[in-house]
């Protein structure tokens, strides 16, 4: 789906047949299905759930506060109450104590709901390998978008943003994967941010020295 | 130095006392080499010595400073100390006299019972209940011995040897739906079991349920409430949610490598987390750092003080109503964090410090944003008091609310802060200098009302002493190296590995192995940011550590809260907990 923005004033009705007459038809009226129309409007109004676990969530509120300003990215409603998020950022270690609150807490998110797993800890226990801590957020929730670091810098968290609301806009949910009476649906993984930008990366000859500011 | 030896020769008489009253239930006296006596006691004893020392020795011990237990099974180097398979140990802190001393009872299987002290100190209780949770030992007598940090259902002891360590090591884990209702039906508070009742002569008391996410709670913490309309009753604060372990992981990790783990203890912390830790294990090594290594670490400390101090000021604003302060303060955190990335190369855990030294040297050119932020914040401080400080209804919101005294505060453990708002002027670092904070010019800001006012302008005020050393720091730096020359120094001086094969050797073993650091036992103490935080070190004589006791500041403030938020109103609730800056990794650990 694609659109624009024109000053209303500004355009003089033309001929019809001509080519300025489909320009102004395509400025005009827009065209799509319903359910790109309803995915774009998804994209644009995700309202995270106000949650976070440990180390990660200081990290997630700075993204949210002067500097970062998360608000640049429609995504600053920050709800208290599950019931009215549809997207929640497991930010922070997940313990084997707060697992069964934070399954419960996504049951509670409005469908359809997202999940952003924030951090080496939600990701795989990172390095908690240790009896406490359950090994990864995606042990008993479906996650759509990993963000690696520990914890990862606000601008990390943001672009974990940017990429799932990219793969709203694109996607029908699910995101991942179900299996129903009717079908098995399987969306292909996204590709790793690091596979993608390893080219890139290794043609770097020169890496700043931390001995200079 | 002087007052080290003052501080000794007050404890050594103090033995000598206990020695000649409680001859019988004295069974050893040790002193390691942070000089702090250890007596070890009979159990039947125990009760009696302490209530001595609470009360009527010539040092009376006001704060149960710590209290936990040692699994001594497997322990090699044990010399001088009883049969013993598990050791409780409490830590007594005099703050008139300003001396420690340890107290230890062995406990042999399969008696794993001791009286509690609950009663003499209130602050043992949440302490005895970890003991019981993390080691299965009984304390006769205590009020409700429950789990505290594991969930209810939980099986076994993490903290004894024969516990496994890692989440791998054990089942996979899974959640299905049954056994989710099984461990929330587990977690329902039932007031009967706290002595409670459902209902008075005249209303019937609603139980509330804060938490274990709610945004007041700054992470995740339970409290549950019994009240009256909206008028608090009592309250049972429930923790445990961000257990992870970080005890354990020290007997796992090797002395180096549980450097980063250390900096997750109090997130907010970073790597003022590390001193305490690498200043015990420098006590242990007998390793002496240059001058520049501790003025490097007293910066980058209170960089963090006033990282910490900023997120609590902005979010003790916005959780009495105000929201935009903390837009504000997140400005000036950032700034900071700037400055410390650009040193450590990470902003909120670098793990910076190391064993006898820090991770590098300071980059070029680092103190020009320094001096900026140091020129730039006492205009945006004075900006912040009027907006939240002298600001009439938070003045409302938090004047009279939550108010303890400085006698309740030691009963309770209370440190920091929180303590200094009460009155008392305890700072340990004018008390007990580490670090070289004996060479800095600065003050201990205190209060009066020791109200939840007063605890924010406390730590407001901090802010303005941090920059102070701050700034001593920077026109002083000393020239020099930033690690020591000692062999036990992690990792080795690159410099000294290729003179000869010994040599080589050596330092292939500190970079493989780690240090090896000689047997025995250790407490370092910091005024950290947010109170008292101490590490109790045991070594074993090997490359890591035996028992890791991480004494933290937190734990003891949250304890307290059902004392000084009862007959206030929910909202007032809001506001106690926003001024006793927590974190939850600092109180489970």
């Amino acid at each position: 789906m694609s659109w624009q923005l024109e000053r209303a004033d500004e355009a003089k009705s033309p001929t019809p047949g001509s080519s300025a007459f489909d320009d102004y038809i395509r400025r005009n009226v827009m065209m799509t299905r319903l359910e790109d129309m309803v995915a774009w409007g998804r994209k644009n109004s995700l309202w995270p759930f106000n949650f976070g676990l440990s180390c990660c969530y200081v990290e997630m509120a700075t993204a949210l506060t002067s500097r970062h300003d998360l608000a640049r990215f429609g995504s600053e409603v920050i709800r208290g109450s599950p019931r009215q998020a549809d997207m929640i950022v497991i930010a922070g270690t997940v313990f084997r104590k707060m697992a069964p609150v934070v399954s419960l807490l996504y049951e509670q998110l409005l469908e359809p709901r997202w999940v952003i797993s924030m951090g080496s800890c939600a990701n795989s226990g990172g390095m908690y390998d240790i009896y406490s801590v359950v090994q990864g957020v995606d042990k008993f929730l479906p996650v759509d978008v990993y963000v690696s670091g520990c914890p990862p810098r606000p601008e990390a968290l943001l672009q974990g943003l940017i990429l799932l609301q990219e793969s709203i806009g694109r996607e029908r949910r699910p995101l991942s994967w179900v299996i129903n009476d009717q079908q098995i649906y399987r969306k292909t993984p996204d590709p790793v941010q690091r596979d993608l930008r390893r080219a890139d990366r290794i043609a770097a000859t020169e890496i700043r020295s931390p001995d200079e500011l | 130095m002087e007052s080290t030896t003052l501080l000794e020769m007050g404890s050594a008489d103090l033995v000598e006392e206990l020695s000649l009253r409680f001859d019988d239930e004295i069974v050893a006296v040790q002193r390691y080499c942070d000089g702090i006596p250890v007596l070890w006691l009979s159990r039947s004893g125990l009760r009696q010595v302490l209530s001595y020392l609470r009360t009527d020795a010539s040092l009376c011990f006001e704060m149960l400073f710590d209290l936990t237990a040692i699994d001594e099974r497997v322990r090699t180097n044990r010399q001088g100390q009883p049969p013993s398979d598990f050791t409780v140990t409490y830590h007594l802190m005099s703050f008139s006299e300003n001396c420690d001393i340890r107290l230890k009872v062995a406990l042999l299987q399969p008696d794993l019972s001791i009286p509690t002290i609950s009663d003499l100190w209130p602050n043992a209780n949440w302490y005895e209940r970890e003991c019981w949770d993390m080691f299965g030992i009984q304390f006769t007598g205590h009020p409700n011995l429950t789990r505290i940090m594991l969930p209810p259902t939980w099986k076994g002891h993490p903290l004894r040897k024969d516990h496994p360590a890692r989440a791998t090591e054990m089942e996979p884990y899974s959640l299905l739906q049954e056994q989710r209702e099984v461990e929330q039906e587990a977690l329902r508070f039932k007031p009967e079991e706290w002595g409670m009742r459902r209902e008075s002569a005249t209303s019937e008391f609603m139980f509330l349920n804060l938490g274990p996410n709610h945004p007041s709670v700054h992470g995740v913490f339970r409290i549950a409430l019994q009240l009256d309309g909206e008028i608090l009753i009592d309250a049972v604060p429930d923790i445990g949610y961000h257990h992870r372990g970080a005890e354990k992981m020290g007997e796992r990790q090797s002395w180096h490598t549980y450097i980063p783990y250390t900096d997750r203890v109090d997130y907010l912390g970073g790597v003022m987390n590390n001193l305490p830790y690498v200043m015990a294990l420098e006590q242990m090594a007998g390793i002496v750092v240059p001058e520049r290594v501790k003025v490097i670490r007293v910066m980058l400390c209170e960089l963090f003080r006033i990282a910490s101090h900023l997120l609590f000021y902005g979010t003790y604003a916005q959780d009495v109503g105000q929201l935009s302060p903390v837009f504000y303060m997140f400005v000036e955190r950032e700034r900071v964090f700037n400055i410390i990335e650009s040193i450590c190369g990470a902003r909120m855990h670098p793990g910076w410090f190391r064993i006898g030294g820090v991770a590098q040297d300071l980059p070029r050119g680092w103190d020009k944003a320094i001096r900026e932020l140091l020129d730039f914040m006492p205009a945006r401080l004075k900006d912040y008091d009027g907006m939240v400080l002298n600001n009439g209804i938070v003045k409302r919101r938090t004047q009279g609310v939550g108010v303890y005294t400085t006698r309740q505060a030691l009963d309770w453990g209370v440190t920091g802060a929180g303590l200094r708002a009460t009155g008392m002027e305890w700072d340990y670092r004018k008390q007990r200098p580490y670090s070289g904070y004996e060479n800095f010019d600065f003050e201990v800001p205190i209060a009066v009302n020791g109200d939840c006012y007063d605890r924010c302008a406390v730590r407001v005020e901090e802010i303005r002493q941090s920059l102070r050393i701050i700034r001593q720091c920077v026109d002083n730096m000393p020239p020099g190296p930033y690690k020591s020359e000692h062999p036990l120094t992690t990792p080795p001086l690159k410099e000294k590995s290729k003179l000869d094969i010994e040599t080589l050797i050596n330092h292939f073993l500190s970079v493989s192995w780690g240090p090896v650091i000689p047997p025995g036992e250790v407490t370092m103490c910091i005024e950290a940011t947010k109170g008292l935080n101490s590490y109790y070190l045991v070594s074993d004589g090997g490359t890591g550590s035996y028992r890791t006791r991480i004494r933290t500041p937190s734990f003891a403030h949250l304890q307290m809260i059902p004392q000084i938020s009862r007959g206030f109103m929910v909202a007032d609730l809001i506001a106690i907990i926003a001024s006793i800056d927590f974190v939850m990794a600092d109180v489970d650990r």
